[in-house]
């Protein structure tokens, strides 16, 4: 065995056993023990490994583990519901924060308020949304599917991560403005979809880029994406805008603890996750999902909050999906 | 002859109490299930499965009240007899002062009287050997999960742990 | 040929030192997670997560895969030795693995379960190599109607669970069903039966339950009895398994192993359902269907083949469609994309030292396991040594304190406390637990699938008949439930003709 193998070894045991016995640098002052983040998205999906790139990055600064929790369901409400009903405001549960945390209650009776259960910390980051179908399907362009739709009402299905979702919410506006019927099978996230899609149990599948290794491989066929301007990987897909449909969707996200967090816990985390997605690193993997940092500070955060409310609210009402 | 421990309609009959208990929760989530809302057949609503599964419970808790009735079932008396049924029900008291001792006295506070308890209470050990136990291992583990594994336990009003 | 060249190419990675290391640290650390319950592979392999990232891709992937493994290893020794199941998969072992710890066979059935393990283990190796890509399919003809007859055909697995009356198992089944269905819908997001309890928004959780009503339930039943000490004075006999023991293990493992591969490979709970239908499977078949429940050691074996199957066969969806079956696996996704890898269908023409290296790595890996589980049984069985008025109390600080871990939340340990006592009292009135169990982790699943292919068939049943592998599933569980009435029907007729005659 060579030296320099011996060292590696050497230093992996190091680092193994340094990780095991870590524990908090100053005793007093917060983090002492790790943070747990929830993610309301099954594991493996694009937002729960781009939330665990920028978790392992922030914690180096917070020099705390971030534990990261997966509680899906319900669009990606199921869990900041949870962590508004159950957490204590100690910076020790915080969650990543859907869109559908704030168009949900628009739609139906649910157990928070947007604008009173949570402490809003920064904001982080969008996705890119695509719309696909499965290689084998009859579908080649858009266009197809709207022809399609015409003539069968109803019996073109699409998966999405959720009801309430950008995505379905974005899937009815569509509709609407052709003039077709759609079906929309909710499941929990990107795996789910994609296997839904793939399997050839919903004729499309509407997500975030979890979808691309498969599209990569040439399994699913990308129809659209819904950013503003092509995507540099997929140059020959369209745009919403491109087809005729004058909107563009990337649901923003950040992340929030439950209300009446202190402040200087706020500002603590604000800066850890803020270094996170400054982070090379984190950049790289995000990319891999085509996402780009979209960061705010906790006021703009905040102000933010309030305009998708209202922004929200008019979609709704217009697609009659408001709550009676 | 009439076997004492078997018997029919009586309020002693252990299967008719088992019975009617399941009955009771089947009802509780049919009316659970209705209030959720069943939605449409094509659009199942949160209660949907729940009703239907309330129906079912109804249906089994039913059957057994009907054998229970017609068969007959053991005596709630009997199913304890020849057996010391002091000992479960102290152990279960240890348990209820437990939970109720462990948020406010943290892990190690309250771990160590309730294991110095068992060990006294189910068929004594030693004191000898009894105390040494219930510090030790709390202790130990302790130590193991909070160094080792960075699992925090309950410290308590004391911060003790 | 092209196999055997990679295969080769993949023992050449897996061999270097560094890589042995760190395959070594990762089933270490499972073997230890999986003994202790509660602590599942999924905490510990989050909390270790960031130290891989330092090191090459193959290494951090290695050792996190040997962590999993490591973890199947070890999750049935508490359920033999003391009753309490350390996960769901591993229920089943309790029901036989822990009556012939009473009986004094504690050590046969622990080694044939880590033996068990090995030989599933390494087929679903062999298998994973030589199918992998062609089996990929499987994992997603499985759509809402299929995985709800699937489910179904899980359930009507639980009447082969019980050895007492079928209206009781079934009444526990529907409740199983409703205590899964606490906590917000996941699909409209409302909170269902919570109370107004904070807590059970996020509904109950497996291990307090499992834990209670098999771990503490069990304490509290020994506790009253004075004079039978089943698990002090039963003499141990052996310590592996006799020839006696491996003839009638054979078949078990053999079946347990090709079930709990092929189901394994289906995203959500593959490897429950194959532990469950594996104890199914041999109580039909077997001769002597009484002996199960009283320490039949098939009972033991195929169960655990079958969970350790499966671990092998969810890695097929993961790296050759990217589509994680289990957390597990989520979190091993998450470890490829940290190191800038894509699991999908290009990875294994892209990256074969990596996909093959791990692989092999999973060979040695099992092989250790099966050197360091070995000599740990007599270890293991000389705890069943300590006098029960010791063990007893350290096996509820143990539940308690698994508990905890499970989810750092008080509230869990008074959920435990609280099924510990229902379950003590169930046990009297002879209902049983564990088709309790299996319907609480089928049960959400059922429910969500159901409404999925209800909304995908615009409200129409036919649709699972008309798909194929949905009306497969159905019509297995119709057959399982008629075939155990068709006997006593007959006996029934003969008796009502007898009568007449007279």
């Amino acid at each position: 065995m060579s030296r320099y193998g011996l060292k590696t070894i050497a230093f992996a045991a190091m680092q193994v056993v340094g990780a095991l016995l870590a524990t908090a640098a100053n005793a007093q002052d917060y983090p002492t023990k790790p943070v747990t983040l929830i993610v309301p998205w099954p594991a493996g999906g694009s937002t729960d490994i781009s939330m665990r790139a920028i978790a392992d990055s922030a914690s180096k600064v917070l020099g705390q583990p971030i534990v990261i929790d997966n509680k899906a369901g319900g669009g990606g409400t199921v869990g900041p519901a949870t962590m508004a009903a159950a957490a204590k405001p100690d910076g020790y549960t915080i969650s990543q924060i859907p869109i559908t945390v704030f168009r949900l209650p628009l739609m139906q009776e649910v157990s928070w308020d947007p604008a009173k259960d949570f402490t809003y910390i920064v904001h982080l980051t969008g996705y890119t949304f695509g719309v696909t179908t499965s290689a084998e399907s009859q579908f080649k362009s858009w266009k197809d599917v709207v022809e399609f739709a015409k003539a069968n009402p109803g019996k073109v299905t699409y998966a999405t991560p959720g009801t309430g979702t950008s995505l379905h919410v974005g899937m009815e506006q569509i509709a609407a403005m052709s003039g077709i019927k759609l079906t929309q099978v909710p499941f929990k996230g990107g795996a789910e979809t994609n296997a839904a899609v793939l399997g050839q149990h919903t004729m499309l599948q509407a997500d975030s880029t979890g979808w691309r290794p498969l599209v990569d491989a040439g399994k699913l066929r990308l129809l659209m994406v819904w950013t503003g301007a092509r995507s540099p990987n997929y140059p020959d897909v369209p745009t919403l805008k491109e087809l005729g449909y004058p909107m563009v969707y990337d649901s923003p996200f950040g992340i929030a603890g439950p209300k009446g967090m202190d402040p200087k816990i706020v500002a603590k985390l604000h800066d850890a996750f803020k270094k996170a997605v400054e982070d090379p690193a984190v950049i790289a993997t995000l990319a891999k999902y085509d996402m780009v940092p979209n960061y705010k500070n906790t006021d703009d955060y905040k102000k933010f909050v309030v305009e998708v409310t209202e922004s929200e609210r008019k979609v709704i009402d217009t697609l009659g999906l408001a709550k009676k | 002859m009439r076997d004492q421990t078997n018997v029919k309609l009586r309020l002693s009959n252990s299967e008719l109490w088992g019975g009617l208990i399941g009955l009771a929760l089947g009802g509780f989530v049919i009316w659970s299930g209705l209030k959720l809302k069943l939605g449409t057949i094509n659009d199942p609503g949160s209660g949907y499965v729940l009703f239907y599964t309330g129906i079912l419970m109804c249906v089994f808790a039913g059957s057994i009240i009907i054998s229970a009735i017609t068969e007959g079932g053991p005596t709630l008396a009997s199913r304890w007899e020849n057996v010391r049924w002091s000992k479960p029900l102290l152990v279960i008291a240890c348990l209820a002062a437990f939970s109720f001792a462990l948020e406010p006295l943290g892990f190690l506070l309250s771990s160590i009287p309730l294991l110095l308890l068992l060990l006294r209470l189910i068929d004594p050990v030693r004191w000898t050997l009894a105390i040494p136990i219930a510090v030790l291992v709390p202790s130990g583990m302790w130590w193991v999960l909070k160094r080792l594994l960075l699992i925090q336990l309950p410290s308590g009003l004391f911060g003790i742990g | 040929m092209d196999t055997l060249v990679n295969v080769a190419h993949g023992f050449g990675v897996a061999l270097l030192p560094i890589n042995l290391l760190y395959c070594f640290i990762g089933v270490f650390i499972g073997t230890l997670v999986g003994v202790l319950p509660g602590i599942g592979p999924i905490s510990a392999m989050s909390l270790l997560l960031p130290v891989t990232l330092s090191g090459t891709p193959e290494s951090g992937i290695i050792m996190m895969a040997g962590i999993y493994y490591g973890s199947m290893y070890g999750g049935s020794t508490t359920s033999i030795l003391v009753n309490i199941p350390g996960e769901a998969a591993s229920v089943v072992t309790c029901i036989d693995g822990h009556q012939m710890a009473k009986q004094g066979r504690a050590g046969p059935a622990l080694g044939i379960s880590a033996f068990g393990s090995f030989i599933a283990g390494t087929f679903a190796l062999v298998a994973l190599m030589l199918v992998a890509p062609k089996l990929a399919s499987i994992a997603i003809a499985f759509g809402p109607a299929e995985y709800f007859s699937l489910m179904v055909l899980g359930l009507v697995v639980l009447t082969f669970l019980t050895q007492g009356s079928m209206p009781k198992a079934l009444l526990m089944a529907c409740i199983g069903v409703v205590l899964g269905l606490i906590g917000l819908d996941s699909i409209t997001a409302q909170p269902r039966l919570t109370f107004g309890r904070m807590e059970l928004i996020d509904g109950i959780g497996l291990v307090p339950v499992v834990m209670g009503l098999f771990g503490v339930a069990e304490v509290l039943l020994n506790t009253e009895q004075a004079i039978k000490r089943d698990i002090i004075n039963a003499k141990i006999t052996h310590l592996l398994p006799t020839k006696a023991d491996w003839q009638a293990s054979t078949g078990p493992v053999a079946r347990g192993t090709l079930l709990g591969f092929l189901l394994g490979i289906l995203p959500g709970g593959g490897a429950v359902v194959a532990s469950f239908a594996s104890y199914a499977l041999e109580k039909r078949l077997s001769k002597t269907p009484e002996r199960f429940g009283h320490g039949a050691i098939e009972g033991v074996a195929g169960p655990e083949s079958a969970n350790n199957a499966a671990a092998g066969g969810a890695f097929i969806p993961l790296m050759t469609l990217g589509i994680p079956p289990n957390v597990v696996m989520a979190l091993l996704l998450g470890a490829f994309v940290i190191h800038g890898l894509q699991p999908g269908p290009l990875l294994i023409t892209q990256n074969p030292g990596l996909f093959w290296g791990i692989v092999a790595s999973m060979y040695i890996g099992n092989v250790m396991l099966l050197i360091l589980n070995l000599p740990m049984i007599g270890m293991w069985v000389q705890l069943l040594k300590l006098p029960y008025n010791i063990l007893f109390p350290l096996i509820i600080l143990f539940t308690i304190l698994g508990v905890y871990c499970s989810s750092n939340n008080v509230f869990d340990v008074y959920v435990m406390i609280a099924f510990g006592i229902i379950g003590y009292f169930m046990r009297k009135l002879g209902y049983e637990p564990a088709p309790l169990v299996l319907a609480f982790v089928l049960g959400p699943m059922l429910e969500n699938n159901l409404r999925k292919s209800l909304i995908l068939s615009q409200g129409d049943l036919w649709t699972f008949v008309q798909r194929p592998i949905s009306a497969a599933c159905l019509s297995l569980a119709l057959v399982l439930l008629i075939a155990p009435l068709l006997p006593a029907l007959r006996k029934k007729r003969e008796l009502v003709a007898l009568d007449e005659g007279a």
